[in-house]
């Protein structure tokens, strides 16, 4: 029982991060059909400009910790989705018209460039976040002590799921997404600026991965410049299992790997657990070849 | 006709300007993992070797000349490590200092054998690496299984039965562990939990669940500082105070950093003596000008390693009239005796690995400060 | 210039590209070159599944990884000669493809890719664990024999040159020939239409899987070829990112273009060692460089030419 709900709950929260992740892979993927190899980079990116942003201005001070960590994951919100705009104009609007295959080496050429870049500005050494941002107690959970913040974790990315699913749905804004999504020619006819819409989808994609690697800074305490690599694969892997393109599939996706991943480890082998989920991942695909929750993308014969 | 004496002309003037110029360099490769995941190590021991150069050359280098530093990046992959071997071989080095990894030396080890150039590997601790016979392979740091022996004998000697095994997977550090397991089962030491996590990751919860479950006395976990960092940390938020105890890739100030001091209180490592441990007046002037230039420390103890496997080669340079890696490696092996090194006495037995007994244990005490344990 | 002419050029720019190491090449530009033939080998090979069959693969050094251990553990376990171990790592490569993609090779384009990576993380995982206690764990392999050919022990550099540039014309000279054979043009029918390739009869599935496989035998081969250069294997040399830069060679260079991959090829292994001088910034110029270099031929560096078909008179108004 112990085993159960500790990692059900580390699996929710591992999950969490990798659904946020997950969703900038599968919003971009929706408009462009582009896999945006560089996200897990710009996650990354984000929680190296997190830090930066910790250190110097420390936590706490005059206005408390938690708006100041609020103000902190704004700010890094904001950097993030400038610098996913830059990426958009720089390395994939030449090539809206080309093969999504030559998108797709430029997207990689990219990620080697920010791997990179965030190795030369921060230094190739380990980072560590400074501790105590959140206070290391723990919640008793069906008589199992669980640690407060691996619950924010989960809390904070339901929460932005919540919101994202909303701002897709109730506004106009989530509207022309939707719609472009469906089809650009006839987005376009009816007076939707797929230009925008793209630009706001690289926008939100990198602010969300942004909000994810400073989460993870704060849950696990320490980043490295070749961290997005990892979860990068792990986010698109969740993409993929909720069918990408869909964005409560990247939810679902993100948690179930979380779960999958913890459970697997847990009750299989440790060692082993990489390949356990991607195990799991070719079997749904063999049952379900567009994910779990179907490709919300009308198929082009 | 005319264009012959020319040429003839201008050839005696370029040997005329050879033979008065400034002496030729000696040339010495540093191998090291520059880019890649382990890109800290590598440029920690370009920036010690490369100091150290400086130094040598502005007080006039060897016998009158200077020495030039080549460096290869092996960007920690045995593929690009083949080539960054094969450069530093074109480029004419005598001797190459490095590099980190075991299986990345490995993969170079042929080519320098093939070629006839001294390598020291700085942080390559395989057995393997020095059994096969390779006359001009040499290494500062300790092997695997000297490293067995003292985690085994100190953890026996603080009375600990109950032994949860954990490693990574990566070639170091499940050798490090096979020898221990071996190590341990001799002297009936029960082994309650054997597994592996994956490096890189960033929850080890499910591990530590799952050892909790088998309730040892001590975790002897042989991977490297930022796991052992979140086992730590991990182990503190679970509320579960077992002692722990790694293995010398722990070595590593960032540790505390990324586990805080509480969560790293009390675990112990086994290491060679860490950066800030050097005793001697050289490693602690070095570390001065060291902590000037750049800044900061090395993180580890690997680069330092790799500033005596320069020192050493420089040593041999000093005493042999021509300088050949043939008579670099013999030097090495025959003539070099309890040279005094940042991490001590050097001496390279017939298999070039290092003589003497290097590893020390530390503790953490609660400032998060490393305190070797006499 | 002619058609006469550049076939002329052609000739001789081989003729020196493979007296090269004789011209006194170094021998560390030789390695760079032995090592830019292994990949040319392994891209012409996803090439065939990639570049003409349209299916995307980002696997490849799955197939890679089961060839080099294969010759591997045969050789060092069973001291079988290297080059006998080559047709059982083709086979064994071959083999692997046929179980793992038979399942899979209906799903379209980005599940495809996901799941080609997850089977090249499982072959790693597989080997670092030590799987059926052949491979090693993570140390690998070492003391693999050096090959022998007519009597001859390969050692050198240069005679890997010979051996891999030999290979790399081979498998050019074979591919050609599969191009234009009437499966290869199947191939590309499916690139460009499987609904139509499927109207027209073609058994789409089976010709997507037959190139799956011989991709993988051929890959298989170049394992060999690997492993007994390297003399030591290690799961680290088989991962996820060794695919990614088959398939970033393969596009860049330009789908389905012999030309392109073979050029692709210098780029991408090449581009990294001409920037040693950068250290540790080198890979940051090597991204940005990729970028550039799709951003000014989105369509890769020499896309395959089209094909044109010389109809008879009587035809030609009506059909052009």
């Amino acid at each position: 029982m112990e085993i159960f709900i500790q990692q059900l709950t580390n699996g929710l929260a591992v999950g969490g991060i990798y659904a946020l992740i997950a969703l900038g892979y599968t919003m971009v993927y929706g408009v462009l059909k582009l896999i945006n190899f560089a996200h897990g980079d710009l996650f990354a990116l984000g929680a190296y400009l997190g830090f930066t942003l910790l250190v110097s201005f420390g936590m706490g001070g005059a206005i408390g910790t938690g708006p100041a960590l609020l103000v902190i994951a704004v700010m890094v919100m904001g950097m993030s989705a400038l610098v996913g705009y830059l990426l958009e104009r720089v390395a994939y609007r030449p090539l809206r018209k080309s093969d999504r295959l030559s998108a797709v080496v430029s997207a990689l050429g990219a990620s080697i460039f920010f791997q990179n870049a965030i190795m030369l500005i921060w230094g190739a050494q380990y980072h560590a976040y400074p501790a105590g941002i959140i206070p290391n107690i723990t919640i008793q959970i069906a008589g199992q002590s669980v640690p407060l913040i691996r619950i924010f974790v989960l809390v904070c990315s339901v929460v932005v799921m919540l919101v994202l699913y909303l701002f897709i749905n109730r506004t106009r804004m989530g509207m022309a997404i939707r719609a472009s999504a469906i089809d650009q020619g006839a987005a376009k006819l009816m007076g939707i600026d797929v230009r925008r819409v793209i630009s706001i989808v690289f926008m939100i994609g990198p602010a969300l991965g942004g909000l994810a690697g400073v989460m993870v800074g704060i849950y696990y305490g320490q980043i490295n410049f070749n961290m997005g690599q990892m979860y990068g694969l792990k986010a698109f892997t969740a993409a993929i299992i909720g069918g990408i393109g869909n964005i409560p599939g990247a939810m679902l996706g993100g948690l179930l790997l979380g779960l999958v991943e913890a459970f697997g480890a847990a009750y299989i082998s440790l060692a082993w657990r990489d390949a356990i989920t991607f195990a799991v991942l070719i079997l749904i695909l063999v049952v379900r070849p567009t994910g779990l929750l179907r490709e919300r993308v009308a198929e082009k014969l | 006709m005319r264009r012959k004496s020319i040429l003839a002309l201008v050839s005696i003037a370029l040997l005329g300007c050879v033979a008065v110029g400034a002496a030729e360099p000696i040339r010495i490769g540093v191998m090291g993992p520059v880019t890649g995941a382990w890109a800290s190590e590598g440029q920690d021991m370009v920036n010690v070797v490369q100091t150290l150069a400086a130094q040598i050359n502005d007080a006039g280098g060897v016998n009158g000349r200077p020495i030039a530093i080549d460096i290869g990046d092996d960007a920690g992959d045995p593929r690009t490590a083949t080539l960054a071997a094969q450069r530093l071989v074109s480029s004419g080095v005598v001797a190459v200092v490095g590099t980190y990894g075991s299986a990345i030396a490995e993969a170079a080890q042929g080519i320098y054998d093939d070629e006839g150039v001294v390598q020291i590997a700085t942080g390559s601790t395989s057995i393997r690496l020095s059994e096969k016979g390779m006359p001009l392979f040499f290494r500062t740091c300790p092997r695997d299984d000297d490293q067995g022996k003292v985690m085994t004998t100190k953890v026996a000697e603080m009375g600990y039965a109950k032994i949860a095994l954990l490693h990574d997977n990566s070639a170091y550090a499940k050798g490090l562990a096979e020898e221990c397991k071996t190590l341990f089962e001799a002297n009936g030491v029960d082994i309650v939990f054997y597994d592996a996590i994956t490096a890189g990751d960033r929850d080890y919860t499910t591990s530590l669940v799952a050892m909790k479950t088998q309730n040892p006395d001590i975790i002897v976990f042989t991977g490297y500082y930022p796991e052992a960092a979140m086992l730590l940390r991990q182990k503190k938020d679970m509320g579960w105070d077992v002692a722990m105890i790694g293995g010398d890739a722990t070595n590593n100030t960032a540790l505390i950093e990324i586990s805080g001091p509480v969560a790293a209180e009390g675990y112990m490592f086994i290491s060679p003596p860490g950066p800030l441990d050097l005793t001697g007046p050289a490693a602690q002037s070095f570390m001065k000008t060291y902590q000037e230039k750049f800044n900061s420390v090395p993180t580890s103890v690997w680069s330092i390693m790799a500033g005596d496997a320069f020192l050493t080669i420089v040593e041999a340079l000093k005493d042999i009239d021509d300088i050949t890696s043939e008579n670099i490696g013999e030097y090495l092996h025959n003539e070099l005796e309890a040279f005094p090194g940042f991490t001590g006495e050097i001496s390279y037995n017939e298999k070039g690995d290092r003589v003497g007994d290097v590893y020390r244990l530390y503790r953490v005490d609660a400032e998060g400060v490393f305190r070797l344990v006499p | 210039m002619t058609a006469q002419q550049r076939k002329i050029l052609a000739v001789i720019g081989i003729v020196i590209f493979f007296a090269l190491p004789e011209l006194g090449l170094g021998t560390y530009w030789i390695g760079v070159l032995n090592q830019v033939g292994i990949y040319a080998v392994l891209a012409l090979s996803l090439n065939i599944i990639l570049g003409h069959a349209g299916m995307f693969h980002m696997g490849h050094a799955a197939f890679f990884a089961v060839g080099a251990y294969a010759t591997a553990i045969l050789n060092t376990h069973y001291g079988v000669p290297i080059f006998a171990t080559m047709p059982v790592a083709g086979f064994a490569a071959g083999l692997f493809a046929l179980a793992v993609a038979a399942p899979i090779i209906h799903l379209r384009g980005d599940y495809l890719l996901m799941v080609t990576i997850g089977i090249v993380e499982i072959v790693r995982i597989a080997l670092i664990n030590d799987i059926f206690g052949l491979t090693g764990g993570a140390n690998g392999i070492v003391g693999i024999q050096r090959p022998v050919l007519f009597g001859l022990r390969l050692t050198r550099p240069w005679q890997f040159f010979y051996l891999i540039w030999g290979f790399v014309a081979v498998s050019m000279f074979l591919f050609r020939w599969l191009e234009h054979s009437r499966f290869g043009r199947a191939l590309k029918f499916i690139r460009e239409d499987v609904v139509a390739a499927e109207g027209m009869g073609i058994n789409t599935a089976r010709c997507k899987l037959s190139a799956f496989v011989i991709g993988a035998v051929w890959a298989g081969f170049t394992g060999t070829i690997f492993a007994t250069q390297m003399r030591t294997i290690s799961p680290g040399s088989f991962s996820y990112w060794e695919s990614v830069v088959l398939f970033m060679i393969v596009i860049l260079g330009g789908r389905g273009s012999q030309r392109g991959v073979l050029v692709g090829s210098f780029l991408v292994i090449g581009l990294p060692e001409l920037f040693r001088g950068l250290q540790s910034g080198r890979m940051l110029i090597f991204g940005a460089a990729l970028v550039v270099m799709m951003i000014f031929r989105p369509q890769g560096l020499f896309p395959a030419p089209r094909r044109h078909y010389n109809l008879p008179e009587p035809y030609r108004d009506r059909y052009l």
